[in-house]
């Protein structure tokens, strides 16, 4: 999957002095900081700590809101997604995202994995295979295969979930971005999608808001801490848990642990 | 996978036109606003430029006398009708909004919503009609200041209503648990502390019918009837702006006396609805930022 | 006891309303004396004989086609230029430039009806007398409907359109830009995350979202045409005949209410059939905004712009 003449490093989305700011005042705090290739990136730390905006500004979502401006860079293998001749549309199309609560569209489970492949006008046959494939690897498609004329809203929050993971995959990007997928499921819903997170990381580049310090710790490789617009520390989850480098990182983990 | 996928930039001939759409889109589409302004413009332009020459202070003071004179008579009778109109309206417009708001049960404040939105559906000559048959005739009014305002008071009634159940509805509600909480009636709450967040919506809706009642004809043609003077009564039949336009646009000389004095009476009401949208403007400023405030 | 009056005697002002309909309804039911004109009362011949009132025919079928006729194609042009309108508030403009014009839409529905008419009747009608109506008829009078007459004043169907599309175009833009509006901003942006373009979003997500506001906006849209009543009266030309073509004059329902009374005064069987009329024309009303306001969605404060509502203000 190595692209021939780019400098990757092995990472496939790394930022470089990342700062956001809203008027003066600055959401995002100069963060330094690559997502690998393969792997499960969990960005953690307190409510209104940048966790959104750093996410957004990865796959230039963060344009969208009036008033936010965007300071230094974003690799995606190797080419600025901030350049001026960069298109956000192919730089949506290469890093999908999925939002914190379910956003099915109101059409039928199908049509809504289909959505952005028909946009490119692909063969029925092509749509379908990825459609299938999508909903596969999303862990919905044997819940589903039987009705996917139904239109999606008929779907439990769970499915819905998973319905969006779908449609982010159908259109095979490169990199997915979640924002606290999980933050309005029980349970056994979310466990449904951690366990999709698990083999999707396999495969993709993932980067996991998420405000679920335990489930960071259940499917991420690697885990950022953010406080105050800053990146704190990152480092292999197993280790940041372990032995955090920063009071900061140790006074959260616990506080939220113990 | 391979680098031409991977590029950011977009190169096939089908993304190329995917963009190209939108972009035109973009571009075009806030031209329309033009097909909006312009004509609002043509209008403004035109109709001072035939009202104004002969305007003068006589205009506002003298009154009309069949064919020429000023529009002293109309301009009071427009004040007086508007006057009477927009108290009734105001006082069952804020009395029924507080009441659907505060009191009435979801099943009855939704009735009441969607019977004064229907009420605010009906054309206003049906409105001017029932004017005449109950009003003028059954009940033996006559064309009249009295009957012709209550008639309009009628047309006018949901622009008022619908804001002040909108204002009241929208006093959010720990501002009103904390209230009744404290100990204060639902009438003291509503005085002491709805009220004043409602006020500017509240006062909205009431500029806002007075903005469509002065522009207001067909429901004054048969009620309100005519007059070249100031009403001395009541029950005297009364002029207003939009019915010296009614009586004289059509008159065949088109620069003759009448003609002019349709579009002195135009302007003047031009001039005074731009105004009346302006204040609304400012007002519902007032309003959101407040709301805004307390919903922080 | 006296509270349960005064709660009771507060209901009143909240029942007016209702009260004021039926009201209307009763007025207009007893001012028709039940008077049965029969079928003819839906013919297309209307001439109240004041001469001799024994020998009137009724017949509102003349008004009832030019009401459709102006009304269905002012909807039809008001809906494409509100879409434009609203797309563009809505998400194309930046938030700045919204908020100034904006309010230029907002100020059409505050201008007067009869100034409509009066700038309609000198200043817009001779622009269609000597060009725009010759125009049409001499590029597209092969088009059945549009071969003329043209009537050398200018007034007519095309400017009572024209006229009519300007006056409702603020009531569909409102209700286009509230349900665009009240698309959950997350579902929008969903779409733009797939690597939709901006376009395609609004096309395949937004709009299909705020369906049931277009239909909204389609139906009260309608109810507003068809009962517009003074600026149409002046630009139609009120000629009590079917148009022979889309350029001719006519008449509309609301116009023969407003334009006929005064001459039905003294003339018992003309004001019976003019209340008739005025029943025809609420019932048509009232039908398409009972239809309308049940597409409307419930009114939802979010006065903070918050997330689920894009845009400022409630
Ligand atoms: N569009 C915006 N304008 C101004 N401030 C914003 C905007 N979006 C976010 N913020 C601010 O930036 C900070 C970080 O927000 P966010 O990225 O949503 O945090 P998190 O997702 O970690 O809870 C918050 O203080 C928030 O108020
Ligand atoms: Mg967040």
């Amino acid at each position: 999957m190595s692209v021939p003449g780019e400098k990757t490093n092995g990472s496939v989305l790394a930022t470089q002095d990342l700062s956001v700011w809203a008027g003066d005042k600055q959401i995002l705090k100069s963060v330094t900081l690559e997502a690998p290739d393969r792997t499960l990136l969990a960005v953690i730390g307190p409510s209104g700590c940048g966790k959104t905006t750093f996410l957004r500004s990865l796959n230039r979502m963060v344009e969208l809101s009036h008033g936010l401006r965007v300071d230094g860079t974003v690799r995606y293998l190797g080419q600025d997604i901030y350049d001026a001749r960069v298109d956000p549309v192919l730089v949506r199309r290469r890093i999908g995202m999925v939002f914190q609560r379910p956003t099915v569209f109101p059409m039928s489970i199908y049509e809504n994995v289909a959505f952005g492949l028909r946009l490119d006008r692909k063969p029925e046959d092509e749509v379908e295979k990825s459609v299938v494939g999508a909903l596969q690897r999303a862990g919905l498609w044997d819940e589903v295969k039987d009705d996917l004329d139904r239109p999606a809203l008929s779907l439990s929050g769970g499915q819905q979930q998973r319905l969006c993971i779908a449609r982010a995959l159908a259109v095979s990007p490169r990199v997915l971005l979640l924002d606290e997928p999980t933050s309005s499921l029980d349970p056994a819903a979310t466990q449904k999608i951690e366990g999709t997170l698990q083999e999707l990381r396999e495969e993709m580049t993932i980067v996991l808001v998420t405000h679920n310090v335990a489930q960071a710790g259940r499917v991420s490789d690697r885990t950022a801490y953010f406080y105050q617009g800053r990146l704190v520390e990152v480092g292999p989850t197993a280790d940041l848990f372990e032995n955090p480098k920063d009071p900061l990182t140790e006074e959260y983990l616990t506080g939220r642990f113990g | 996978m391979n680098a031409t996928e991977d590029s950011l930039v977009g190169t096939s001939a089908r993304f190329r036109r995917r963009r190209r759409v939108d972009r035109w889109l973009g571009r075009l589409l806030p031209f329309t606003f033009l097909l909006v302004i312009l004509p609002l413009l043509d209008m403004v332009y035109w109709i001072a430029t035939r009202a104004l020459p002969t305007f003068s202070w006589a205009t506002l003071t003298t009154n009309p006398s069949g064919t020429s004179g000023g529009l002293y008579g109309p301009i009071v009778g427009s004040a007086e009708i508007l006057a009477i109109s927009t108290t009734i309206a105001a006082a069952i417009g804020i009395a029924g909004g507080i009441y659907t708001a505060e009191f009435a049960s979801e099943r009855m404040a939704a009735t009441v919503r969607f019977t004064t939105n229907l009420l605010a559906g009906v054309p206003s000559i049906v409105v001017g009609y029932f004017g005449y048959f109950a009003l003028v005739l059954y009940f033996g009014w006559g064309a009249s200041l009295i009957a012709g305002s209550v008639t309009l008071s009628i047309f006018i009634l949901p622009y008022v209503f619908r804001s002040a159940d909108l204002a009241f509805a929208s006093v959010p509600k720990d501002l009103r648990e904390a209230s009744l909480g404290m100990g204060s009636t639902r009438v003291q709450y509503i005085r002491r502390v709805a009220f004043p967040v409602a006020l500017p919506q509240v006062l909205n809706g009431v500029f806002l019918a007075m903005a469509i009642g002065l522009g207001e004809t067909a429901p004054l043609l048969y009620t309100a009837f005519w007059n070249n003077f100031p009403p001395t009564g009541l029950n005297q039949p009364v002029g207003y702006l939009t019915g010296l336009i009614w009586n004289y646009y059509d008159e065949p000389l088109s620069f003759g006396t009448e003609v002019t004095m349709a579009f002195q009476a135009a302007f003047i009401l031009m001039v005074v609805v731009i105004v009346l949208n302006l204040a609304i403007r400012i007002i519902g400023g007032i309003y959101a930022r407040r709301l805004r405030g307390l919903y922080h | 006891m006296l509270r349960r009056l005064a709660r009771w005697a507060g209901s009143i002002p909240a029942l007016l309303p209702l009260g004021f309909l039926a009201a209307i309804v009763l007025t207009l039911v007893f001012a028709t004396g039940l008077e049965n004109f029969g079928l003819s009362f839906f013919g297309t011949d209307w001439n109240p004989s004041t001469g001799d009132p024994s020998k009137a025919v009724f017949g509102i079928m003349t008004f009832v086609v030019g009401t459709l006729i102006t009304s269905v194609f002012a909807l039809v042009f008001a809906l494409g230029l509100s879409l434009a309108l609203a797309l563009s508030i809505v998400f194309y403009l930046p938030p700045r430039m919204s908020q100034v014009l904006a309010p230029f839409v907002d100020l059409l529905a505050g201008i007067p009806s009869v100034v409509y008419g009066i700038w309609g009747f000198w200043i817009v009608a001779p622009v269609f007398g000597e060009t725009i109506n010759p125009t049409i008829v001499r590029y597209l009078g092969w088009i059945p409907g549009l071969q003329g007459p043209v009537i050398a004043s200018g007034v007519g169907i095309p400017l009572a359109i024209l006229i009519l599309t300007l006056m409702i175009v603020p009531v569909t833009t409102t209700l286009i830009r509230d349900s665009l509006r009240a698309v959950p901003q997350a579902l929008d942006e969903s779409g733009l995350a797939l690597g939709a373009t901006r376009w395609e979003v609004i096309r395949r997500v937004d709009i299909p979202y705020a369906k049931r506001g277009m239909w909204s906006a389609v139906l009260l849209g309608f109810g507003r045409a068809v009962g517009e009543t003074v600026a149409v009266f002046m630009v139609i030309g009120d000629a009590t005949k079917l148009p022979a073509s889309l350029l001719d004059v006519s008449y509309t329902m609301p116009g023969a209410l407003v334009g006929q009374l005064d001459s039905a005064f003294i003339q018992p069987n003309y004001l019976h059939a003019l209340a008739e009329l005025a029943i025809v024309l609420f019932l048509i009303t009232f039908v398409v905004n009972f239809a309308g306001r049940r597409f409307v969605s419930r009114i939802v404060v979010r006065p903070t712009g918050a997330l689920s509502v894009r845009g400022a203000g409630p």
